[in-house]
Formats: C-alpha cells, sequence, structure tokens
C-alpha cells in the first residue's frame, strides 16, 4: 500500500469528497439519493409552480377599476368576462384552429423529410437534411420571422419576382394565411426530430416484405410504415400542437395584429390594459385547454415518443423495483 | 418500376420543398444585410458593409449582446448540474412515483411559455428580483431544463449499470464511482445538453420579454422590438450574428456527437 501522499492527487481530492459525502449524507440515508439529486430540479420547475399559484389567485380576483388594484375578494368575474365577450371566444377557436392546421401540414411535411432522411443510403444527404433542420432550429424564431417579413413584405422577395412578370402586388402579410405558413415552418423541425426515431425503427426488410407480398408504395406507405410510424406521429403531433396552440411571435410579427392568438390577448390583458385578473384568467384557461387536450390524446393513443425513459430501462427499473 | 420512380417524385418534391422553406430566411436575411440601400428591397440596391459598420458603432447592439451572452452563461452553468444529476436519478435510482416526477419535470414544456413567463416575472417581482440580469437566466434554466434532462437521460441510459457495480466491486465509493464511471460516461449527453441550453437560451425570445425591462434587455428582445416599428437593413446585420452563432453550433454539435445521433431510433 502506497504512502497517502504518494497517491495522484485526483484520487485524494476524490477521497476528501468521500469523506464529506459521509459526513453530509450518512449511510442510513443512501437509499434516498435519489430524491436528493433530484431536489435541485424540482426546485426550479418549482419556480413555474408558484407562478402559477400567483396566476391561479390573481385570476379569481376583480380589477377594481377606481383604484386599479386587484379586490382581496375572490370571484368568478374574470372568466365570466372571458365567457361572456365574444372576441375571446373568436381568439380562442382562431388558436384552436391553427393548432389543428398547422399540424397537419407539419406532420405531412415533416414525414417524408424523416423518411428520406433515415433512409437515404447517402451520408452526405443525410448529413445536408439534418444541418437545413438544425440550423433554422438554432436560429430562433424572431429571426426567422423577420426572415418571412423581408420575403412576404410589399417590397418583398416574392411581390418583386411577381411584379417582373406583371402580377401583384399582394398583401401577403399580416393575415391569418402567413401566419399559419410561419408556424409550420416554424413547427418542421420539432415535427421531424420527433418523428424520426419513430421512423428508425421501422425496419426496411418489413418494407421490403410488404413490397415482396405484392402490396404497391402507396400500399406499403399506408398498411405498414404509417401505423408502425404511429408513436412518432403523436408525439410529434402532440409538440407541434401545443407549441402552436401558445405561440406569441409569429401571430405578433407575421399577423401584425389582425390574427392575436390567446398569448397575445394575455399579453395585451396584461401590458396594455394593466388587468392582471383578466390576463391571468385567460392564461389558466389557456393551461386547462392545453393540458386537457394533452392528457386527453395521451390516454386515448399512449405515450409515442414522449416516454422519458426507453423501454429497456424502464423495464430495468421495474425489474429492480421488484426484487 | 413507375411505381418506385412515384415514390421518390412525392418524397422528394416535399422534402426539396422544405428544405427551401427553411433555408430561405436564412439565405433571405444574408442577403438582405448587405444591402447599400436605406430599405429593404429587391432587386437590392448594391453591395456594402454600411450596415455592419453601423452595427459595430451602435452601443445598444453591443450591450444587449453581451447580456444575451451573459444570461446564456449563467443558463448553462445552472442546468449542467441540475439537469444530469436529476437525469441520473429519474434513470437510475429506485424512486417512489417515478412516472409523477417525470411528468413533473416535464412542467415547462407543458405550461405554456407564455404563462411560464408571466408568472416568473410575477414572483421575481415579489421577491424584487426582477429588473437585475442574473435572474433571467435562471427562469431561461427552468424553461428548457427538460432538453438538459433528455439529452443526459439518453447517455445514461445507454450506460450499462454493471460497470458501476463493477467500479463498486472493485472498492471504488459511490462519489468514486460517479466521477470516475458515471459522469464520463454521460459526458457527450451533458455536452449536448449545455450546448442546447446555451443556444435555446441566447435566442430565447418570449420569457426574455417578461423578465428584463428596458436597461436589461436582451438581444432577441431588441430585435422583435425594432422590427415592430420599422424594417431596416440594421436588423439584418444582426440577424446575421445569429445565423453565424447557429452555424457554430450546429457545427459544434455535429463535431462533439455527430447530428446523426438524432436519428437513432428508441
Amino acid at each position: 500500500m502506497p504512502k497517502p501522499s504518494s497517491r495522484p492527487i485526483a484520487w485524494r481530492l476524490l477521497d476528501g469528497a468521500e469523506a464529506v459525502a459521509r459526513r453530509l449524507w450518512p449511510r442510513p440515508l443512501r437509499g434516498q439519493t435519489g430524491y436528493l439529486l433530484l431536489t435541485p430540479a424540482v426546485l426550479l420547475v418549482g419556480l413555474l409552480v408558484i407562478g402559477l399559484g400567483y396566476m391561479a389567485d390573481y385570476s379569481l380576483r376583480e380589477l377594481d377599476l377606481s383604484t386599479y388594484r386587484l379586490v382581496d375578494e375572490y370571484s368568478l368575474t374574470n372568466y365570466q368576462i372571458l365567457w361572456d365577450r365574444p372576441v375571446f371566444t373568436r381568439v380562442f377557436l382562431r388558436t384552436l384552429l391553427a393548432a389543428v392546421l398547422v399540424t397537419v401540414f407539419s406532420l405531412l411535411l415533416a414525414f417524408p423529410y424523416a423518411y428520406v432522411m433515415v433512409r437515404t443510403g447517402s451520408s452526405r444527404l443525410r448529413k445536408l437534411l439534418l444541418i437545413a433542420l438544425f440550423l433554422p432550429f438554432f436560429i430562433g424564431q424572431v429571426v426567422r420571422a423577420y426572415g418571412w417579413l423581408i420575403i412576404l413584405g410589399s417590397e418583398g422577395l416574392l411581390n418583386s419576382a411577381l411584379g417582373a412578370i406583371g402580377l401583384g402586388p399582394f398583401d401577403l402579410l399580416y393575415n391569418y394565411p402567413s401566419v399559419i405558413f410561419g408556424l409550420i415552418q416554424y413547427m418542421l423541425p420539432f415535427a421531424v426530430l420527433m418523428l424520426v426515431p419513430a421512423v428508425a425503427a421501422i425496419g426496411q426488410d418489413v418494407e421490403l416484405a410488404s413490397e415482396g407480398l405484392g402490396a404497391n408504395w402507396m400500399q406499403t406507405l399506408w398498411f405498414v410504415v404509417l401505423p408502425m410510424a404511429k408513436p412518432g406521429f403523436i408525439g410529434a403531433g402532440l409538440v407541434v400542437f401545443t407549441l402552436t396552440l401558445t405561440d406569441f411571435a409569429m401571430p405578433e410579427i407575421l399577423g401584425g395584429g389582425t390574427s392575436d392568438f390567446i398569448a397575445s390577448s394575455i399579453y395585451d390583458a396584461f401590458f396594455q390594459l394593466s388587468n392582471f385578473g383578466l390576463g391571468a384568467a385567460i392564461a389558466l384557461v389557456l393551461v386547462v385547454i392545453g393540458s386537457v387536450l394533452a392528457v386527453g390524446i395521451l390516454a386515448l393513443v399512449g405515450t409515442g415518443t414522449l416516454g422519458m425513459t426507453n423501454p429497456s430501462s424502464r423495464a430495468q427499473a421495474r425489474r429492480r423495483g421488484r426484487s | 418500376m413507375t411505381g418506385a420512380r412515384a415514390k421518390a417524385w412525392v418524397l422528394w418534391s416535399i422534402v426539396v420543398l422544405c428544405v427551401v422553406t427553411l433555408s430561405l430566411p436564412t439565405l433571405i436575411i444574408i442577403g438582405a444585410s448587405f444591402t447599400s440601400g436605406d430599405i429593404i428591397r429587391f432587386p437590392p440596391d448594391g453591395f456594402s458593409l454600411r450596415w455592419y459598420e453601423e452595427l459595430a458603432s451602435e452601443r445598444a447592439f453591443w450591450d444587449a449582446l453581451w447580456r444575451s451572452f451573459y444570461v446564456s452563461v449563467i443558463c448553462t452553468v445552472l442546468s449542467i448540474p441540475v439537469g444530469t444529476l436529476a437525469a441520473i436519478a429519474t434513470v437510475r435510482y429506485r424512486l417512489r412515483l417515478r412516472r409523477t416526477l417525470q411528468i413533473y419535470l416535464l412542467l415547462p414544456f407543458t405550461i405554456p411559455l407564455v404563462v411560464s413567463g408571466i408568472g416568473m416575472m410575477i414572483f421575481f417581482g415579489e421577491i424584487r428580483i426582477l429588473g437585475q440580469l442574473w435572474p433571467v437566466g435562471i427562469g431561461l434554466c427552468v424553461i428548457n431544463l427538460p432538453f438538459m434532462i433528455w439529452a443526459v437521460s439518453a447517455s445514461v441510459n445507454s450506460l450499462d449499470p454493471e460497470l458501476e457495480n463493477a467500479a463498486a466491486n472493485c472498492g471504488a465509493a459511490p462519489v468514486h464511482v460517479f466521477f470516475t464511471v458515471t459522469l464520463p460516461a454521460v459526458t457527450p449527453g451533458v455536452i449536448t445538453g449545455g450546448l442546447l441550453m446555451f443556444v435555446l437560451a441566447f435566442n430565447e425570445f418570449l420569457v426574455s420579454l417578461f423578465l428584463v425591462d428596458s436597461r436589461t434587455v436582451t438581444l432577441p428582445v431588441q430585435i422583435y422590438n425594432n422590427i415592430r416599428s420599422v424594417i431596416t437593413p440594421d436588423l439584418a446585420a444582426v440577424s446575421v450574428v445569429y445565423i453565424l452563432f447557429a452555424v457554430v453550433a450546429v457545427w459544434l454539435l455535429d463535431r462533439i456527437v455527430g447530428l446523426e445521433i438524432f436519428l437513432r431510433s428508441k
């Protein structure tokens, strides 16, 4: 056994750490180590729970117009206002419709993308498709929306091109379709990345078998590939749907006030009307709608690719839990 | 063989459409930033670097860039230990209520960003830290934390627990095992997650919008504020900073873990 001083410095540091750990976290607590490791994350996420608590509190308190403060008594007045004013119903329906449209179109576009990326034999093409996917993902929503402003604006690329052949100019911006379009291209990377694991899990031999048995490619796609990729569609669809439902920047920048989403209403209630109670009420309704839809879909069709652990580790955990 | 050709044709036309839609804004912004005119129009007025020169001398831009960098560093430095420990705990340790805890840790994704942002704004206001810069970094860490946990979880999942058991069997104490076996094995996940956290914090807009004020405005919020008034080419030059940044991030991600890691089936 070498003298302690001749051992590497890293070992001595680790031994020190070990001693400290033993002092701070004695053996009887060892079974609880998992909870200890989780504590910082649980506390951080707790910030959101606290925030939600404040929102719930505010949403039940009416704005006193003489002092511009929220009254102390609880009531459902803010929710009543939401229910009574058709403008809010319109905003909610507009946002829900957008979420449905964007989800459908993103999945339609994302599936071929994911499929080609997984199936292609060329590694350079695969890399190119990956880069085309990640670059916009990393550039951020505001900058991308700005790019579309340049393209779709009245003196933008598209109108200039159309003008050159004697068409237009068209008002391509500040309307509902431009918001939907901007959202679809914004959601595309999310959708593809969520679909890819499911597509990659489908063996090419299964497709070959299907075709060998006489199915044409559309039948193979419809009866074999798409059903097998279902978990990916659920995961991707859910992510795109909830992200669209709660989006703020695209409707603001590309909609220019013509196609406000729920998030815009929340923002306006807080910062234009200074009615924190009303804003919090809209926010809570949004949370409830989003959660109910998400939980409903998950309960109906399973967790898809959203499960955080893979099946083997889940099985391991179950085994360990039992022993 | 016409079937195969039809299939290739359909798939490829959609893929090309996607690639064009994904890349067009980026390319247009780069092009627009080099115009010599006062407004952006097509065909461009001519080539110049004047908007970059103006940008370089604009104090507000450098301040906002620095603030964005600062909050991104706080976000990343905080998320690395927190996310790594949480990932190890959820995958490796026997936990009661594992499912509930996992759903709880996904709250940052399920609570709409606008709600998270305003909620934290109210809470930070109550405890009198709103208006400072560091809470913005914490806020950005919270809303993106699941990315970090997810990235590390993937690494922990692929680490055979028998390796840790073997180390323990050879006499290594728990802290030793953690630093010499577990941590090196999950490092690729930690790096991927850290990179994601940094990039996402650097271009996060909505939550920042609620947590900053005019003295602590970060770059994405500044771009947004300027978009709302008037579209000038200096914004294109700022945006190019983001594009360059994204290129570096993608390159780093590819070098460190390989982009193909995202193509693996579960």
